[in-house]
């Protein structure tokens, strides 16, 4: 495959709006301070989810933010989903009900629905329709989460789900930038969000993927721990944004795309390759990997720093916040919370397709700050 | 760079018959592919009806996907690919994909066994587009889009994006969906699943049946299309979409959200509404459904709705969830050349709530120059395609 330059450079399109659910804790500074000691934030599950390791996030506090009867209806990823929306609308100072049919929201998800479904089939296996429950089975859709973001902050433009193993969200972020720059919308909410439920975690564990002893760490191949959590980026003009007085937290420069041929770890390594090296970066201040613990994504990462020495060693975050917490949506948020001009971001995947992804003038800040 | 896109080949896996022409031909003919309930054991479940595929899973290829790796032989007839297989893109939309194996495997965890892991942990929803996109020595951009019942016409739609933008030379769109126990004790529990065959449309509808079957188109730049001599079948146009943001499961009932799909695919396409003759519609023979449609086709397309003709494929398979905006798509594209309106089958008593010439009973010849295809989803998402008649313009 011939690798297609991607141009870069400073574009019109920037994330104006960060919120986040992680396992570390509600919001961007929880997760600020998480990455800053490079403390996993791996524990014993909660005992609903089943025995085992994992990141849950048990400190999400949906108070004042889902009305309780709303809440009581959503499976953890819409649950979260909803949570990192309010604050990315905030972060950005939007109010999306003013923008109508010309807001889209893209989702990016490796599970979404499953919960759901996992839910609704137990009882209607044990008892058959008698079973049933009307209230969980529209939640069994992995779209369930677009659903209720669109009913509870009015988005009315278009919306796509996207499901992938560990990186959709950059599919998600791919479609956003399309219809923005389509001219279709003049906002787009971005989300990735998982949740975790008993059957994913036991499939898991009994297909061997799951780190047996201590951390995972990435290059040593024994296997991730299980995450969860969303994280939502407001993805606007930067015309758009100066009207509204918001300083952007980073520029879209770049993102690109490749997919392997065949099922190999090699194919997958070298598309992740083309797709990082057709961004044409020379030297990245900051590096955010896709490494989990997991031969099948460590090799492509460890194949592009051979590849590359001149950049700098990949911060990888799911050794933190675990896998599945975002569908590659935890990668993005990580290259988001340290100032930077230019940060190089890749996302493997166990399947289909690699990602890479550019954001250049990375301000870092705190809060909303007003230029 | 805004290219033209034109629909070269595809395949269909229906319910009905083997194959594209044979499945058209059926359709025309007045038949469906609707019969007993044989493929779950649900014996306590009141609707007993299915549009069921006859081909079986196999050791290691889930239905869905054996479903699609047919249609896409059936596309790719006479196909040439790039010569850069970086330029093939796959994008599928799916509905319930490996569902099934991770019921076989909960079931057998219920049960105290140890079930096969690997396989729901391996069978997930992207599958069907890494294997089509194997057979194809796809490198290019690959998604699985997941909308529910509007995820295949996305899938369209995305494709038809990536070639006018001049990303691409080739994508293969489109469905694949084979029954599974949720969907079918879902819609049961929701109400919506009629005991009988569907009635889209009529007076007296109460309900869907479910289906299955697989659509593949091949999407390429017209230009490409006319060099290599390939048969065109139809040009896309473009596509609308847009949510509701009114139910997480209900249509809005005035169609609101629907209409504002419809205009955005005209828009789109650049056509004005008088030059539709054709609506491949959701039609899924739900109480909500076929009215609030056939309002939101009488709000995008106003007093011109009234001279377009409306077929719903949900009387033919069934509702074959996350490929049905393929298969409604895979009806208005043989209709575009043909000619001729597939009908809308047991269409006896029309609903005066739907007051469009839905083509009741029989198919109908007639001009067709454009058709939009509608495909409506939970969570209040709203897809529309629009596709003209190639003339070999």
């Amino acid at each position: 495959m011939t690798p297609q330059p991607t141009p870069h450079g400073p574009t019109d399109l920037v994330i104006s709006g960060l919120g986040l659910v992680l396992p570390c804790g509600d919001g961007i500074e929880a997760a600020r301070a998480s990455l800053a000691s490079g403390r996993p934030c791996f524990a014993e599950l909660p005992e609903a989810l089943g025995p085992g390791r994992g990141a849950a996030c048990t400190a999400f506090n949906p108070t004042g933010i889902i009305p309780p009867m709303q809440l009581r209806r959503l499976d953890r990823a819409c649950r979260y989903a909803w949570g990192a929306a309010h604050q990315a609308f905030l972060d950005a100072g939007l109010e999306p009900r003013s923008l109508g049919d010309r807001i889209a929201v893209a989702v990016g998800t490796q599970s979404g629905g499953s919960e759901a479904s996992e839910a609704f089939m137990r009882p209607y296996l044990l008892r058959g329709p008698e079973g049933a429950s009307p209230l969980i089975f529209p939640n069994t859709v992995a779209n369930a989460a677009s659903g209720h973001l669109a009913l509870a902050f009015g988005l009315k433009g278009p919306s796509a789900t996207f499901v992938d193993r560990e990186n959709a969200t950059f599919g998600a972020l791919e479609q956003a930038c399309r219809w923005l720059r389509l001219g279709l919308v003049d906002a787009a909410l971005v989300v990735g969000t998982d949740g975790l439920f008993p059957l994913l975690l036991d499939l898991c564990g009994r297909a061997g993927f799951l780190a047996r002893h201590g951390d995972p760490v990435v290059g040593a191949g024994t296997g991730f721990l299980p995450g969860e959590g969303a994280q939502a980026f407001l993805v606007e003009t930067r015309a758009s944004v100066a009207g509204r007085g918001i300083r952007p937290r980073a520029t879209l420069a770049g993102l690109a795309c490749r997919s392997a041929a065949g099922d190999g770890r090699e194919d997958r390594a070298e598309a992740l390759a083309a797709s990082a090296e057709s961004l044409m970066v020379t030297s990245p201040q900051r590096r955010i990997g896709g490494g989990n613990g997991r031969p099948n994504l460590d090799v492509a990462e460890a194949r592009l720093a051979a590849r590359q020495p001149q950049w700098p060693a990949a911060l990888h975050p799911k050794q933190l916040w675990g896998e599945f917490a975002g569908s590659g949506g935890q990668l993005l948020a990580a290259a988001l919370l340290e100032a930077s001009p230019q940060v190089l971001i890749t996302a493997p995947a166990s399947a289909g397709t690699q990602f890479a992804a550019l954001l250049e003038e990375v301000s870092g800040r705190y809060g909303i700050i007003s230029d | 760079m805004n290219r033209r896109v034109v629909v070269t080949g595809f395949g269909m896996v229906s319910s009905l018959a083997p194959g594209r022409e044979t499945t058209w031909a059926a359709m025309l003919e007045g038949r469906d592919g609707l019969g007993p309930l044989t493929r779950l054991n649900l014996p306590l479940e009141p609707a007993q009806i299915a549009g069921q595929v006859p081909l079986a899973a196999l050791r290691h290829q889930t239905l869905c996907e054996r479903m699609a790796l047919l249609a896409l032989e059936e596309a790719l007839d006479g196909f040439t690919p790039p010569g850069d297989p970086g330029r093939i893109g796959v994008f599928q939309g799916a509905g319930t994909s490996g569902l099934p194996v991770a019921e076989a495997y909960l079931e057998e965890r219920m049960a105290g066994g140890r079930g096969r892991a690997l396989e729901p942990a391996y069978q997930t929803p992207c599958n069907v587009a890494d294997a089509l996109a194997r057979r194809l020595g796809a490198c290019g951009p690959r998604a699985t889009l997941m909308n529910a019942c509007s995820s295949s016409l996305l899938a369209l739609g995305q494709a038809w994006e990536r070639i006018v933008a001049g990303e691409l030379d080739v994508a293969v769109a489109g469905g694949a969906e084979s029954l599974c126990r949720t969907t079918y004790g879902g819609f049961s529990c929701l109400k919506a699943v009629d005991p009988r065959k569907c009635r889209p449309f009529s007076r007296d509808r109460a309900g869907l049946n479910l289906g299955e079957g697989a659509v593949q188109l091949l999407l390429e730049p017209l230009d490409r299309a006319q060099a290599r001599g390939a048969t065109i079948f139809a040009e896309v146009l473009g596509y609308g979409a847009s949510m509701d943001a009114h139910h997480p499961t209900a249509p809005h009932p005035e169609g609101e959200g629907a209409a504002r799909a419809l205009a955005m695919a005209l828009r789109q396409g650049r056509l004005d509404a008088d030059q539709v003759d054709l609506v491949s519609a959701h039609g899924t023979a739900t109480p909500a459904n076929d009215g609030a449609e056939c309002l939101a086709i009488r709000r995008a397309l106003g007093p011109a709705a009234d001279a377009v003709s409306v077929t719903s494929t949900k009387s033919q398979f069934g509702h074959t969830l996350g490929a049905a905006g393929a298969f409604g798509a895979a009806a208005a594209i043989l209709a575009l050349r043909d000619q001729v309106v597939s009908p809308t089958l047991r269409l006896d008593d029309p609903d005066p709530l739907c007051d469009l010439d839905c083509t009741p009973l029989v198919a109908k010849q007639r001009r067709l120059r454009a058709a939009l295809v509608n495909a409506f989803a939970f969570g209040g998402n709203n897809v529309s395609l629009l596709l003209g008649r190639w003339s070999g313009a």
